[in-house]
């Protein structure tokens, strides 16, 4: 019942922030932006509050994808706020709350039945979850990041330098922080991959291999793989390195769905 | 009330900038220039606003008429008989406004300007070290500084520069976020396209001209602290260059999309930021398809100046019915200062007539105990409440309102407050049989003697 309420809570606030940072980056009124603020820190703190009562509840974090879908979006808000810190990018709240509150409320679409076999549970399973978490909160930002360069430079070429261009940061800024962004969550997803496969191997589970999910982790590693090769050796930047971010980051997230359509399924 | 508010002064509307320099004060002058004018002027508070577009005094005076004039001689004798004519003055509300709008820099010479609350702010700081701000100047301040921040955050005012070269500049900001250290080629010796460049170099960025001509591009280098570099590396200097300014006289285009493409191959996807102020243009118009690759003509710079200009006055339409509310809001505190002390003298002149009366009587009293004297006190305490309180009720509601201070007047009139000389409890029985009987032989369609006090 808590747990439920908890929930409910949490969302309606991550949908308050989304809304805020969405009309922050429209209307432009920095009066909203104590209120932006506010509703996410509530958010956050409610998440926290969701997260401990679940696993004092007896469940691990990572039993299942739904369980893991909240960790992720938790991740991402955490990785924003600490953005935030550092540089002046408020602003990407607009693109990266709606994501954290799909996979929030994505994770609210089952609970209680645990999607991994026991017998096929090991402890590298849990670090394997852990960096891809971490990675999919990275590819988030860089997301965030590349969504906010497309806009930003489709106003630019089509000269129409009003609120939404003044508000948002300098190009440079912006495909700066997606290639950072892009290697943070590169580098973990390598692990993840090399720690998956690892699990595969010695858990005997062979034929997960060929199932979509892994098969689409592997081509996001591909995808990020290539755009982080192009950016290096030969000078990639701009509209292109975000289109190919949005496509990896899109791969990143049909591999959480088809993790999730999968325990769906198999819990019908 | 006598005492008001008054500003008195001169700006870029009424002076041009000879008369603005000679009553400029700096800020270490100002707290001497305050003690003169406090003294010259007998003002209960003052506040010096001089900024390079206005010198003006705001000020608390207890006979504002003669403040003013006094005001007015002082800058004259500052600046000579020909200051005369290009001072303004407000009082009461419209001295409120005015702070109002200056603070919230809708009386700029660049209406939205963002310095004008900071030279405000340190006007306020000067003469509150200097012990001249008060009560009413400092709330009348305080909201000021309030009245800005409403107005930057509830409009667009500050958005939307105004002029080509500095939305040249924001928007290389745009591109590049820090344009320090960024390479700017300014190709040509138009007098815009100089604007322009000097507009970024003021940014950080580092200047490299090229010219046919090779001495008005040393000479042009010079004036605006660039290098200058022979026309034949103008293609290596393009490969190089971060934002490209043209504004050559060339009859044809310079940058063609042939040269730009090969360029652009060597520039690796870095991105390039063009700025063709040229007429006719310098660049062909392809080359803005080129991927990485932002061009902008005089006309979008202008057009984005205009937009800028337009937004600003539609905003600044919003932004006076945020004064206009606000000085509202302030004229209502104002008044609402002269109710509290009216309230005392009232309630203390009433109190004062029943306890006068209790005494006269009391004593005819035969036989009274204690208590019998607490309960006549008690009686005569609920009596004056009684009696006071729909006065009190209708004071205290109408404070807020332009009609309160003529109530208020009015009461004090009636009662004779704060005059040192209330009306005495033996008259006041005279003068109530008196109205009762002018009541009674008075026309019974007539107006009613009393009629006025029923309202006050």
């Amino acid at each position: 019942m808590l747990i439920s309420a908890l929930f409910t809570t949490t969302a309606v606030f991550y949908g308050l922030a989304c809304a805020l940072y969405l009309a922050h980056l429209t209307r432009g009124r920095e009066g909203l932006t104590r209120a932006t603020n506010g509703a996410l820190g509530v958010a956050v703190a409610l998440h926290v509050a969701y997260l401990v009562t679940d696993v004092a509840a007896g469940s691990s974090l990572v039993a299942d994808i739904h369980r893991v879908l909240s960790l992720v979006s938790f991740a991402i808000v955490v990785a924003f706020l600490v953005t935030t810190l550092k540089r002046r990018v408020t602003v990407l709240g607009a693109f990266i709350t709606p994501v954290t509150l799909l996979f929030f409320l994505a994770s609210g679409l089952g609970r209680s039945v645990e999607s991994v076999p026991p017998d096929v549970r090991s402890q590298l399973l849990p670090f394997h979850i852990a960096v891809n978490v971490l990675g999919v909160s990275a590819f988030t930002l860089a997301f965030g990041a590349a969504v906010a360069y497309v806009v930003q430079e489709r106003l630019l070429r089509r000269k129409e330098l009003g609120g939404v261009f003044k508000r948002l940061p300098a190009l440079d800024v912006l495909d700066s922080l997606s290639f950072r962004a892009s290697l943070v969550g590169f580098s973990l997803l390598t692990v993840g991959v090399v720690t998956g496969a690892l699990w595969i191997a010695r858990e005997s589970v062979g034929r997960a291999v060929l199932e979509p999910a892994p098969l689409m982790g592997i081509a996001t590693w591909w995808v990020f793989a290539s755009i982080l090769g192009l950016r290096v050796m030969s000078g990639w930047r701009g509209r292109r390195a975000a289109l190919g971010t949005i496509v990896g980051f899109l791969c990143a997230v049909s591999v959480l769905a088809f993790y999730a359509l999968r325990a769906g399924g198999m819990h019908s | 009330m006598s005492s008001d508010l008054i500003v008195v002064g001169l700006s870029h509307h009424t002076a041009p900038v000879e008369l603005r320099e000679r009553l400029a004060t700096p800020d270490e002058g100002v707290p001497q220039e305050l003690q003169a004018l406090v003294a010259e002027a007998e003002l209960h508070e003052a506040l010096l606003l001089s900024t390079c577009n206005r010198v003006e005094l705001y000020a608390h005076a207890a006979e504002p008429h003669r403040a003013l004039e006094r005001a007015r001689a002082h800058f004259r004798s500052r600046a000579g008989e020909g200051v005369e004519s290009c001072l303004y003055h407000h009082r009461g509300a419209d001295a409120t406004h005015h702070a109002f709008r200056v603070a919230a820099s809708l009386d700029s010479l660049v209406v939205g300007e963002p310095q004008i609350l900071g030279q405000v702010k340190t006007a306020f700081e000067l003469a509150n070290d200097a012990g001249t701000v008060g009560m009413l100047l400092g709330r009348c301040f305080t909201r000021a500084f309030a009245v800005a921040k409403r107005v930057r955050n509830e409009t667009r005012i500050a958005e939307g520069t105004v002029s080509i070269s500095s939305v040249a500049a924001e928007l290389a900001e745009k591109i590049f976020g820090d344009l320090r250290g960024r390479r700017t080629l300014l190709l040509g010796a138009g007098l815009m396209g100089e604007t322009a460049a000097r507009s970024l170099g003021a940014t950080g960025a580092r200047l490299v001209v090229i010219n046919r001509s090779r001495e008005k591009a040393d000479a042009l280098a010079a004036s605006c602290g660039g290098e200058a570099r022979d026309y034949e590396l103008l293609q290596s200097e393009l490969v190089l260059a971060d934002v490209v300014i043209s504004s050559t006289s060339a009859d044809r285009f310079v940058l063609t999309r042939e040269l730009m493409r090969e360029v652009c191959r060597a520039r690796r996807h870095r991105p390039l930021f063009i700025i063709d102020i040229a007429v006719p243009r310098d660049v062909d118009p392809r080359v803005a398809d080129m991927d990485n690759v932002f061009l902008y003509d005089v006309d979008d710079l202008q057009k984005v100046a205009d937009e800028g200009l337009a937004q600003r006055r539609q905003e600044a339409e919003a932004a006076e019915a945020i004064v206009r509310a606000e000085v509202g809001d302030f004229e209502s505190w104002r008044r609402s200062l002269a109710l509290t002390p009216t309230i005392v003298e009232l309630r203390s002149y009433f109190q004062q007539v029943v306890k006068e009366e209790v005494a006269r009587t009391a004593p005819r009293l035969s036989a009274r105990s204690d208590e019998d004297e607490r309960a006549l006190r008690a009686m005569s305490e609920a009596i004056v409440n009684k009696l006071l309180h729909p006065a009190l009720t209708h004071l205290k509601a109408s404070a807020s309102q332009p009609e309160g201070e003529q109530l208020i007047a009015a009461t004090r009139t009636l009662f004779r407050l704060g005059s040192g000389d209330p009306p005495s409890p033996t008259q006041g029985s005279a003068d109530v049989v008196d109205a009762a009987r002018a009541s009674r032989e008075a026309p019974t369609n007539g107006p009613l003697p009393t009629r006025k006090t029923h309202g006050v």
